[in-house]
């Protein structure tokens, strides 16, 4: 029996241009959005791998290496990435203080090298809402990079406001569940009919 | 025969919502019952629930020579105990005598007077409650940076968040050892000044000192197991009564420090790689990201995410991507589920299966002989104008492997809070 271990998509160049125009280039004149499959997408990872018996879950062995991995952890769907710039991730000095591990004696960068020419980090997944499987299309990909790049126009204190709101209407929410369940074990007028019936 | 006594009409409304009070306390929507009572574990009782736990695998592995060579000896896995007993919690609540001269002959209002107070008082134990989960394991609801007359400024983390108004809180000192007595809070700014003002300061409270809440008491106190007890890089102290310092690494949760500086992707790409080291790649679709709204506004800021603007910006819950979409806002593909509670410096990555409630008495009214409402006395010993009733329950929060999470600390919080 043939069991297929790593499924890879390129991503089609409709695609690939439908997010260029929605969501523009950056400064190395490449796309601020891209979409990428999720076994498609590899990055680094680097430090101490416990490999593990995938019946039991007892350990097997330590490895200290640096792979190339998957970088999120939905393999076997779309993903949409925005780009940020390298100033996001600190300086180099910064990104070695924080990123390097120690392991068996040796110094292994946990991300791999700085990403000098900025890196593309997740936006959204592709899934339904039980989390099936969801097409790349042109027009779901325009749509999320609009939608990132409108929210992006708004000040901050509006999101943090959305924010707290959105709390706040959780704690209503709440409020009119518990009623609903107390009006249920005490019914109006004790199930008394409102009016005669003959 | 007798008059009618508004406890008995009270008490008769809260024996018809008893059988709907679990369902109040166990909606899916706070951190406390996202964490389930666990169906591998019997119900403890007033001794302590043990949790066996594989510290150190077993087995010899090598090479050897296979013309006469000696394969050597064998070794088996270790194994030890985590062992958790329950607390008691109870929440009280008081109707005032005003309820029955306001709502005589209309039982109407006497059952809604009961019900508001049963949603509110649940609504107010489960708050209670997840506010502890948030805390080391001590009780501890936040430490004072200065005092003015009688208020505090309490430091962040935790700041203001973890005190409702009206609640009954003790001082205690630094070292958890002193207690300088009770008070109760009148006011509390979690948002923006960090502040808790209080009724009476109780004598010798000095800043450093340490808010715990009611009931505790004895140096040393113990509560509710919360996130910041479980996920801890301490080599000390102790864990589910084991030592720490004799599982030293296998306790520790694996933690990103992210230095006072802002949440970036690759903060939060250590710590996920973290796990993923640790229990294989792909193993960390179960963990979710547990974190402060105003972490959760940080990672929006990145201008990564859809943001809530976004999903408030078609008809109610009803927008486009929730259409098309789970609408799910993750963390570099991690769920994340926020909560006004939770440490505002810090984010943590839970896997919930690993993670679970041991409980002795499910949440319920305090009973006596078949009451559940029961007379206030005043202080002469004659009746107060007041009847009370309890939520109580007896459970402990325990997490079988604090190597499956990750956290970041120390995070700054976004400008403006």
């Amino acid at each position: 029996m043939i069991s297929v271990q790593r499924e890879t998509h390129d991503t089609p160049e409709t695609i690939a241009r439908s997010l260029q125009l929605a969501g523009g280039i950056n400064r190395f004149r490449e796309p601020n959005y891209r979409a990428v499959w999720g076994w498609n997408r590899l990055a680094w990872i680097g430090g101490k791998f416990q490999e593990r018996d995938p019946a039991t879950g007892s350990l097997l062995r330590e490895v200290v290496e640096l792979r190339q991995e998957p970088k999120y952890p939905a393999v076997n769907r779309w993903h949409i990435e925005k780009w940020l710039p390298p100033e996001t991730y600190g300086s180099p000095r910064a990104w070695w203080a924080q990123t390097t591990e120690a392991e068996g004696g040796r110094s292994i960068p946990a991300l791999g090298p700085y990403p000098a020419r900025g890196e593309y980090e997740l936006c959204f997944t592709l899934e339904g809402p039980r989390g099936e499987f969801v097409q790349l299309t042109p027009t779901v990909a325009e749509h999320i990079a609009r939608a990132i790049e409108w929210s992006r126009r708004h000040p901050r204190s509006a999101g943090k406001r959305a924010l707290y709101d959105r709390e706040q209407r959780q704690e209503r929410s709440y409020d009119a569940y518990a009623y609903d369940i107390l009006d249920d074990a005490v019914p109006a007028f004790h199930r008394q009919p409102f009016v005669a019936v003959a | 025969m007798p008059a009618q006594a508004n406890a008995n009409v009270i008490a008769l409304q809260l024996e018809k919502v008893r059988d709907k009070v679990p369902l109040l306390y166990e909606r899916d929507d706070i951190l406390l019952t996202m964490i389930q009572q666990r169906g591998d574990v019997e119900k403890v009782s007033s001794r302590n629930m043990r949790l066996p736990l594989q510290v150190n695998p077993g087995g010899k592995a090598g090479s050897y020579n296979a013309d006469g060579g000696d394969l050597g000896r064998g070794s088996g896995t270790a194994y030890d105990v985590a062992q958790v007993s329950p607390i008691f919690f109870r929440f009280a609540i008081e109707i005032t005598k005003l309820v029955e001269y306001a709502t005589t002959g209309r039982e109407r209002a006497i059952e809604n007077a009961a019900k508001r107070e049963v949603a509110n008082g649940m609504k107010q134990f489960r708050s209670f409650l997840d506010k502890l989960m948030q805390t080391a394991g001590n009780g501890v609801l936040g430490t004072i940076n200065s005092i003015a007359s009688t208020t505090f400024t309490m430091a962040v983390p935790s700041g203001a968040a973890l005190v409702y108004v009206g609640q009954t809180v003790q001082v205690y000192d630094t070292t958890l050892t002193t207690n300088r007595g009770t008070c109760n809070v009148t006011a509390a700014d979690p948002i923006n000044a960090q502040t808790i003002t209080v009724d009476a300061v109780p004598g010798g409270t000095v800043a450093t000192d340490v808010l715990v809440h009611d009931g505790l008491s004895g140096a040393q106190p113990v509560s509710l197991f919360g996130i910041k007890y479980h996920q801890n890089t301490a080599t000390t102290g102790t864990w589910l009564n084991l030592n720490r310092a004799t599982y030293p690494v296998q306790l520790q949760t694996p933690r990103v420090n992210a230095g006072n500086a802002a949440l970036t992707p690759s903060n939060v790409r250590l710590a996920i790689n973290k796990v993923r080291k640790s229990l294989g790649i792909n193993h960390v679709s179960k963990l979710i990201a547990y974190m402060a709204v105003e972490q959760e506004h940080a990672w929006e800021n990145l201008g990564i995410t859809v943001s809530q603007i976004i999903k408030e910006g078609g008809s109610g819950d009803g927008n486009d991507l929730d259409l098309l979409f789970s609408g799910r806002k993750t963390m570099s593909g991690v769920p994340i589920k926020s909560s006004v509670n939770a440490d505002q410096t810090r984010v943590d990555f839970l896997d919930l299966s690993h993670w679970g409630r041991a409980v002795l008495k499910d949440v319920d009214f305090y009973e006596v002989n078949g009451n559940t409402v029961f007379p206030i006395y005043g202080a002469s010993g004659g009746l107060a104008a007041s009847y009370i009733f309890y939520f109580d329950t007896a459970f402990q929060v325990w997490d079988d492997s604090p190597r499956t999470g990750a956290f970041i600390d120390t995070l700054a919080r976004p400008t403006g809070y």
